[in-house]
């Protein structure tokens, strides 16, 4: 691949992805151009940018899935790459092959490549071939009839997994317990695949109980050279979305650890994979078996923690693959010395999950040492209903695991105030408060299973919202006047 | 230095009585936190101003704080918004050494009506109070059984009281009978105090002596306490009178909350005895720090202060109770009959020599509304006129007559036999048993024709002659929790159910002001409380949970579509209030209440009503249990909600793409009908 030189990158992306990557452009004096729906017209990631084009109205069809109107805005702005953040169309290989065809530098892997393992029966073939272990499955099935031959005949019992084929992110993804659930999940899975996806193939697997959730960094050039940057667990999750993350994995030996990093260069080797991906898998600790799930042709949300640990900046690196250039790195200087946890601060009410949308009415932070902040949203920004509920990424660090939660401890407890919408923080302090999460014993079902337990930690005195209760009684005596009733 | 702590909350009621039997000299209970402001300031003292007497009182030798009951209770919960629980939890603090008093009444506690046996004994053991001074309007002592049982059951300090008034029927032998009643009832003498209440203020100071004198000597261990308000100008001699004849503890109030209608004041009381040469318990250096205290809040009450201002001689006639005056007469005032007020009395000196039972909650109610309606009926048909006509008619009845109603004319007989029609229920209950037994038996035949008409005879059969607590029925009060479950949304606290117990519908909006203003009610200074920030620049300090806390004015927008925006800056931090002012529009969502509506689970849009199998769906179609009738969206993740049960749609309430809110109804159903297939 020619050297070819970025000049100014457009992210086609909104909140805490698209504000990720033009930080690191700002480092690296490049200029960016930012997208924006109507409802995001006075977003965070609008104003960090040098350039910003409408886009589009506050359905993502028509905004942030808008290809045709995004390659359109990079030429008007001058931007000669795309960089897709995750999400919206970071892992659409016709968007990277619409992006290449225009003659712009896509920031992410090969269209090829995303086709390939975007489709998870596909990309199941790939890991088959390639001797990395799988989870016993059934691709494409037409009907719940035909999950349930696939039951009997392979001997498998449920809990299953419906699973968008084109999917990610949770979405599209249904777990049915017993047969009378099957027809309506099937339906749904189906439903939700082709209104996130574009596309109504589902997979099916089963669903392992005790699963922990860990992924592998890779970094890969167009030179031949390929690195892992350790793994990651992810196996803090609700419905099928992950919260908590943490590298390296506390569920690993070192033995283990060095299995599944070696297993998930073998893989991205045999598929030429390039630039930033994960391969993800699912680990038994009952049977100490690792299983491939997926591979995420994309910057994921918390490469941040792995950035902490290695000390790399993996969006940089990224602009560095694109451009044509090597690696500077061999495997033996990727060094992790520090262990790094992040939370995310989701708006959405941390007992119930709902979303809540509205104004950011407050949004103050101390910053400490140890911290990192990825931030989606400002102080009197908006929370739109047709998005993504994540608005802040927090990360921790410290020299082993008590330190960095101890650290996430005194951030979610005293030094974040969110003020307007309700957050998941609540939540993710009860969390990393548990016991099983301190001894690193949890699955994916963890939340699910201790959510009532969880509940009934939240520390209920919020003493600054008491006051701003009273406060609020006299703006309304001082400006109403007494009260009939008093 | 000398301790004048005597008595301690936790001591046994036996120990107390002896305690108090054997001091030889006169303790004091202040009734500064309750009567005092109950009386003149219509119960809007705050316990944020109150609690200052804490630290004094808790050193000061006091008998008691009486501090809860009465009228505050349902005051705390109406308008100053703080409850009963709280201003305990604060004064246990503030002054751990000093009993707290309450003032109940015996079947209606703090409530306006009798309450069954079994919310009596529920409420009743859940309250920490050590004192509890209990009364029956009728000086029926069979309604006191519940209380008294519970009370000294779990220790605490029962006081029953009797109601006085000075009129021809209340001689020394009825009060006798009374306390003959009480003290079958508690079992002698030595684990109660007796409590004279005289709650109008009524009794000449010849009149106490010798009553007090009259009991004292059938019972010479029996500890009396003389309560009494000021209203006719003659609480100290009074005071002095019930002393000499053997009184021990007197309530007074501290001397500068002193107006008109409350109890006598302190230090004066102390040293009119004392020269009297009555010994007082009293560490007079603490005694005179909490009438200073009171001087540092006190003149931000006097919105609260009665506009009938001076004692009054008239009511020995009328014998309105002292705590019932500033709310009568707010009452006079907010319905625009503040000039009948005279007239209004004048009628009750006369109406209570008709019906005959002690003027104090729920009678004094009973008597002001009934009383103040019959001013008003004659008032608005013929003027002055027909207020002078109705007295004279009253007059010539009960004095001339002697209330012979044959020797009245036929045509007079006609009018009285319409006076009652339009009286309240509550006094057509009274007449009826609701309440107990009156003290000196049923009203003439002649008030019952004129309170039913064609069915008195009828209605006088269903008197009843058993106690309240036998014969209103019992209330189920896991129904009535799970009933304040369902308004909350939440599960209530112990104390929210006993609030709500005993006034449901003000404890509600209780507690929906405290959830949307937290503790403003507790730690407001009163004249911010009552009047907000005045002008630009302006602004208020305090301490909260153990941090200064600063709320400063800064600008008050103009009103927009019934929208002001209120900035203040909170600890120098700038924020906006948004405040909806009468006019602001409300929209309307309804929520699913209920199992036949259902309700959105969570905040999202509705993008499909109905299921791809069917279609849309419509007012009038067949669901089936654990079919999708609709789908939600929120955050990209899909949300199906599926039938409760077989049904028919009988509303839908939404539309496609419309925003919804949790809880918010989606879809009503109802019993199919004709079968299902």
């Amino acid at each position: 691949m020619a050297n070819s030189e970025i000049k100014k990158v457009l992210v086609a992306n909104r909140s805490v992805p698209a504000v990720r990557v033009i930080q690191t452009c700002q480092d690296r004096k490049i200029p960016t151009t930012a997208v924006y729906s109507t409802p995001d017209r006075l977003a965070a990631h609008v104003f960090m940018a040098n350039s910003a084009v409408h886009i589009g109205d506050a359905p993502p069809i028509e905004s942030y899935l808008n290809k045709e109107r995004i390659i359109q805005a990079a030429f008007e702005t001058g931007a000669n790459a795309v960089h897709p953040g995750w999400g919206f169309l970071a892992e659409n290989s016709s968007f990277a092959k619409m992006v290449k065809d225009a003659g712009l530098i896509w920031i992410g892997p090969e269209p090829e490549v995303i086709d390939k393992m975007g489709d998870k029966i596909q990309s199941k073939n790939e890991a088959i071939a390639a001797n990395v272990p799988v989870i016993p499955g059934i691709n494409s099935p037409d009907s719940p009839d035909e999950i349930r031959r696939w039951l009997e005949e392979e001997d498998v019992s449920y809990p299953i997994m419906i699973k968008a084929s084109a999917g990610g992110g949770g979405k599209g993804m249904v777990r049915v317990q017993k047969d009378d659930e099957l027809d309506n999940a099937f339906a749904q899975a189906k439903s939700e695949a082709k209104k996130s996806f574009g596309d109504d193939v589902v997979l099916v697997e089963k669903y392992i109980e005790h699963g922990r959730h860990i992924e592998v960094q890779i970094v890969a050039d167009h030179h031949g050279k390929i690195l892992h940057l350790h793994e990651r667990e992810c196996t803090l999750q609700r419905r099928n979305q992950k919260v908590i993350e943490e590298a390296p994995s506390p569920s690993l030996s070192p033995e283990a650890r060095e299995d599944i990093c070696s297993t998930a260069v073998r893989l991205m080797k045999a598929i030429n994979y390039t630039s930033a991906g994960t391969v993800e898998f699912l680990y038994d600790s009952d049977t100490d078996k690792f299983y491939f799930l997926e591979v995420n042709t994309r910057l994921q949300v918390e490469h941040g923690i792995t950035e902490i640990i290695t000390g790399l900046d993996i969006v940089s690196m990224m602009l560095d693959i694109a451009e044509g250039e090597a690696l500077q790195y061999n495997q033996e200087d990727i060094k992790s010395n520090r262990w790094a946890l992040e939370v995310r601060i989701n708006a959405e009410d941390p007992k119930t999950f709902s979303p809540s949308f509205g104004e950011i009415s407050r949004l103050h932070m101390n910053l400490i040492p140890g911290i990192r902040v990825s931030q989606g949203a400002f102080e009197g920004s908006s929370i739109p209903p047709y998005y993504d509920s994540l608005i802040m990424l927090l990360m921790t660090s410290g020299p082993d695991r008590e330190n960095a939660i101890m650290k996430m401890d005194s951030t979610l407890c005293r030094n974040l105030r969110v003020e307007g919408v309700k957050t998941l923080a609540p939540l993710l302090l009860s969390i990393i408060r548990h016991p099983n999460f301190i001894n690193g014993n949890f699955s994916t079902k963890f939340i699910e299973t201790h959510m009532d337990e969880l509940v009934s930690t939240f520390n209920e005195e919020d003493y600054e919202s008491e006051a701003l209760k009273i406060a609020k009684y006299v703006a309304e005596i001082s400006a109403l006047g007494t009260p009939k009733w008093i | 230095m000398m301790n004048y702590t005597l008595i301690k909350p936790g001591m046994a009621p036996e120990d107390i009585v002896k305690t108090v039997r054997g001091l030889n000299k006169v303790m004091f209970t202040s009734t500064g936190m309750r009567d005092a402001g109950q009386s003149d300031y219509k119960n809007r003292l705050r316990i944020r101003d109150l609690r200052g007497f804490g630290p004094h009182y808790n050193e000061m030798g006091l008998f008691s704080s009486e501090c809860h009951g009465g009228a505050r209770w349902h005051v705390g919960i109406m308008n100053r918004r703080e409850t009963p629980f709280e201003e305990v939890d604060i004064l246990r603090k503030e002054m751990p050494n000093v009993l707290l008093q309450t003032l109940i009444r015996e079947t209606n506690l703090w409530g306006y009506r009798p309450y069954p046996k079994n919310v009596n004994e529920y409420v009743i053991s859940k309250v920490d109070i050590d004192v509890w001074r209990c009364f029956s309007f009728l000086n029926d002592i069979r309604n006191m059984r519940t209380a008294a049982e519970i009370i000294m059951k779990r220790g605490r300090m029962f006081q029953p009281a009797i109601s006085f008034t000075q009129a021809d029927w209340t001689t020394n032998d009825y009060y006798l009978s009374v306390v003959n009643n009480i003290v079958d009832l508690c079992g002698g003498t030595d684990s109660i105090i007796l409590c004279i209440k005289d709650m109008a203020g009524v009794g000449s100071p010849k009149r106490i002596h010798n009553l007090i004198d009259h009991i004292k000597q059938a019972y010479p261990d029996l500890v009396i306490q003389y309560h009494r308000h000021a209203t006719d100008g003659l609480a100290l001699p009074a005071l002095l009178a019930a002393a000499q004849a053997g009184a021990n503890i007197l309530d007074v109030e501290e001397d500068s909350l002193t107006r008109f209608y409350g109890q006598a004041p302190l230090l004066s009381a102390a040293a009119y005895l004392e020269e009297s040469g009555i010994n007082v318990h009293l560490n007079k250096p603490k005694a005179e720090a909490a009438n200073q205290e009171a001087r540092n809040w006190i003149q931000h009450y006097e919105w609260a202060e009665s506009p009938f201002k001076g004692f009054d001689y008239n009511v020995t006639q009328h014998r309105m109770p002292g705590g019932a005056f500033p709310s009568s007469f707010e009452q006079a005032q907010k319905g625009g009959f503040l000039h009948l007020m005279p007239a209004i009395l004048k009628v009750m000196s006369l109406y209570n020599r008709i019906v005959k039972y002690f003027d104090v909650t729920p009678g004094s109610q009973i008597t002001w509304v009934t009383c103040s309606s019959v001013v008003n009926m004659y008032s608005k048909e013929r003027g002055v006129a027909g207020v002078k006509h109705i007295i004279n008619l009253l007059t010539k009845f009960v004095e001339e007559h002697n209330q012979n109603f044959d020797a009245m004319t036929d045509a007079e007989q006609d009018e009285l036999l319409h006076l009652f029609r339009n009286a309240p229920g509550d006094f057509k209950n009274l007449i009826l048993g609701g309440y107990g037994k009156l003290p000196q038996g049923w009203p003439d035949e002649w008030v019952y024709r004129s309170a039913f008409g064609d069915e008195w005879q009828e209605k006088l059969k269903s008197r009843k002659e058993l106690s309240p607590l036998e014969s209103v029925q019992e209330d189920d009060l896991n129904q009535l929790r799970n009933k304040l479950t369902d308004e909350l949304g939440r599960t209530p606290s112990e104390e929210e159910f006993i609030l709500y117990l005993m006034h449901p519908k003000d404890t509600l909006t209780l507690i929906k002001f405290r959830e949307e203003f937290g503790d403003a009610p507790l730690v407001l200074p009163t004249n911010v409380w009552h009047n907000g920030l005045k002008a630009p620049g302006d602004k208020v300090e305090f301490e909260y949970s153990g941090v200064p806390y600063s709320i400063e004015r800064v600008s008050i927008g103009s009103e927009h579509e019934g929208v002001v925006h209120v900035v203040m800056k909170v600890n120098n931090q700038t924020r906006v209030f948004r405040v909806e002012t009468p006019r602001a529009v409300k929209s309307t969502i309804r929520m699913a209440q209920g199992a036949k509506q259902v309700g959105s689970p969570i905040n999202g849009t509705v993008w499909r009503i109905g299921n791809p199998d069917r279609g849309t769906l419509q007012v009038g179609d067949i669901v089936h249990k654990g079919e999708e009738i609709a789908n939600l969206e929120a955050m990209k993740m899909e949300n199906a909600i599926l039938a409760p049960f077989n049904g028919q749609v009988k509303d839908i309430a939404v539309k496609i793409n419309d925003m919804v809110k949790e809880g918010q109804l989606l879809v009503e159903l109802e019993e199919a009908k004709g079968t299902l297939h």
